[in-house]
C-alpha cells in the first residue's frame, strides 16, 4: 500500500496510535513505564502505527488479537467535529504533520464512512484556499500566515506545485520582455 | 524527486510549440520562399500580406524586415466582449474555442497549428489554444504594431487572472468520480496549472481508495449472489 522509498509514508508509519493490550505480556512492562514487571492487559499505550497495526491485525492461536488499535488524538470526534464546522480553521499540522496519510491508514483499518466523508471535502475545501495563497504573492506573510502554518506535509507540496509553476509562467514573461 | 523538472511542459517548451503558429505579417522587402524541413514558406512580396510561422515573423520583425498583423482576437474590442462573456456571462465555464472549420477543410486540418487560429482572419470571438503565449510574445515583440498596446496588456492580464481564479475553483467541485469542464483552456493555462490539478486529484483518490475498495466489495458480493444478469465486465477491467 504505501510506497518504501516515500519518506512521508516511513513518517506515518512512526505516528503514534493508542492501542489497548488485551492480554498480559511478560517483562512488556517497560512499555508503560513500569519496568521488569509485566504488562497487565487492559493497559493503554502509544505505539507507533507500524508496530500496532501487525499486533491489532494478528491473530494468535486463541484467534483474538494481541491489541485492540483507537483513533489517535489526531482523528477524533473533536477534531473531526472541527473540521466540519470550518475546515480552513484548523491547524492540521499541529495534529499530525501527516495529517491525510494517517487518515488514509486508518480508513484502511476500520470501516468509517463519515470519517472518510469529512476527510475528502476537507482537503478538496482547503486545496482552494491552498491555491489562492499560492498565487497571491502577499498572502504567506499577511493574513494567510496562520492558513499556511496549519498545513499537513501533502498540503504543502500542493502548496509548492501551485506556486512554481505560476513562479515559471511569471518568470518566462519576464524573459520574453528582456529579449 | 530525481528530475528537476515538473511532469508537465515548462511554459518555454510551450512558447516554443507556439511559435509554429502562422501569423500574418506585411512584409517590407521581398523575399523568395524558403524551402525548409517543415515545408517552404510563401514568397514575400510587399505589400502583400502573408501568413509565415511566428519564429520566422519574429526573426522578420527583429531585422525590420516585416510588421506583424496581430490576429483579430487579439483586438480591444473582441478581448473586451471575451472578457464580458467570461465575467458575466459564464461564470463557470471557460469561454468556447474557436469553431472548427467546416468538414471540407478538416479533412487536412482539425487543430493549432496546422488551424490557422492567429492570423489576421483568425474568428475574432473566441481565444485559441495557444492564446495567452501569442499575445504575450507579439506584445513584447512588436508592440508599435497594435493600436492600443497598453489596453491589449491590461485586457490581456485580466483575463488571465479571471480564467485562472476559475481553474482554482474548479477544485472544489471535484470528486474522486467528477471532472472539471476544461474546454476552451489553453496550453499556458494547463501547463500552469497541471501540477496543482494533478495533485488534489491524487489526494482526494489516495483519500477515497478505501472507500472505494469497499465499493468494489459490495458490488461483487451482490453480483455473486445472484445478479449474474448484470454483470458488468467493463468495472473488472478498471481494476489495478
Amino acid at each position: 500500500m504505501s510506497s518504501y522509498y516515500s519518506p512521508s509514508a516511513l513518517l506515518t508509519d512512526a505516528q503514534k496510535v493508542p492501542c489497548t493490550f488485551t492480554l498480559t505480556v511478560p517483562g512488556l512492562g517497560y512499555l508503560d513505564a513500569t519496568p521488569e514487571a509485566d504488562l497487565a492487559s487492559g493497559t493503554k499505550v502509544s505505539l507507533p502505527l507500524w508496530l500496532g497495526e501487525m499486533l491489532a491485525i494478528s491473530q494468535n492461536l486463541s484467534t483474538s488479537s494481541l491489541v485492540k488499535l483507537d483513533f489517535p488524538p489526531a482523528l477524533s470526534e473533536r477534531v473531526l467535529n472541527a473540521l466540519k464546522a470550518d475546515p480552513r480553521t484548523v491547524d492540521l499540522r499541529q495534529q499530525a504533520a501527516n495529517f491525510y496519510a494517517l487518515g488514509i491508514r486508518m480508513l484502511d483499518l476500520f470501516e468509517h464512512e463519515e470519517m472518510g466523508e469529512v476527510l475528502t471535502e476537507t482537503f478538496k475545501t482547503r486545496a482552494a484556499s491552498i491555491a489562492d495563497q499560492a498565487h497571491n504573492p502577499r498572502g504567506a506573510l499577511g493574513e494567510g500566515a496562520d492558513f499556511l502554518r496549519g498545513l499537513d506535509e501533502s498540503e504543502r507540496e500542493l502548496f509548492k506545485a501551485a506556486h512554481d509553476s505560476s513562479k515559471a509562467v511569471r518568470t518566462w514573461m519576464a524573459e520574453i520582455s528582456k529579449k | 524527486m530525481a528530475l528537476p523538472l515538473p511532469p508537465s511542459l515548462t511554459p518555454q517548451e510551450v512558447a516554443f510549440l507556439c511559435e509554429m503558429e502562422l501569423v500574418t505579417i506585411i512584409p517590407r522587402q521581398k523575399l523568395q520562399g524558403l524551402e525548409l524541413l517543415g515545408g517552404s514558406t510563401p514568397v514575400l512580396n510587399p505589400p502583400q500580406r502573408s501568413d509565415i510561422p511566428l519564429w520566422l515573423a519574429l526573426l522578420l520583425k527583429r531585422q525590420r524586415r516585416a510588421n506583424i498583423v496581430p490576429p483579430a482576437w487579439l483586438h480591444p474590442t473582441s478581448l473586451t466582449a471575451i472578457l464580458e462573456f467570461e465575467t458575466e456571462h459564464s461564470k463557470e465555464a471557460f469561454s468556447p474555442p474557436p469553431k472548427l472549420p467546416p468538414l471540407s477543410d478538416a479533412l487536412h486540418a482539425t487543430s493549432p497549428p496546422f488551424l490557422p487560429s492567429s492570423t489576421a482572419e483568425a474568428p475574432p470571438d473566441a481565444l485559441p489554444y495557444h492564446w495567452l503565449e501569442m499575445g504575450e510574445i507579439l506584445l513584447e515583440a512588436a508592440p508599435e504594431d497594435f493600436e492600443e498596446p497598453d489596453h491589449v496588456r491590461r485586457l490581456m492580464r485580466d483575463l488571465r487572472e479571471v480564467r485562472m481564479a476559475k481553474l482554482r475553483t474548479g477544485v472544489e467541485v471535484l470528486d474522486a468520480g467528477g471532472g472539471v469542464k476544461m474546454n476552451g483552456v489553453g496550453a499556458m493555462e494547463i501547463a500552469e496549472a497541471r501540477a496543482f490539478i494533478g495533485g488534489v486529484i491524487d489526494g482526494l483518490r489516495k483519500i477515497g481508495a478505501s472507500r472505494e475498495q469497499a465499493r468494489r466489495e459490495r458490488e461483487a458480493e451482490e453480483r455473486e449472489n445472484g445478479f449474474l444478469g448484470t454483470q458488468d465486465d467493463e468495472d473488472d477491467d478498471m481494476e489495478l
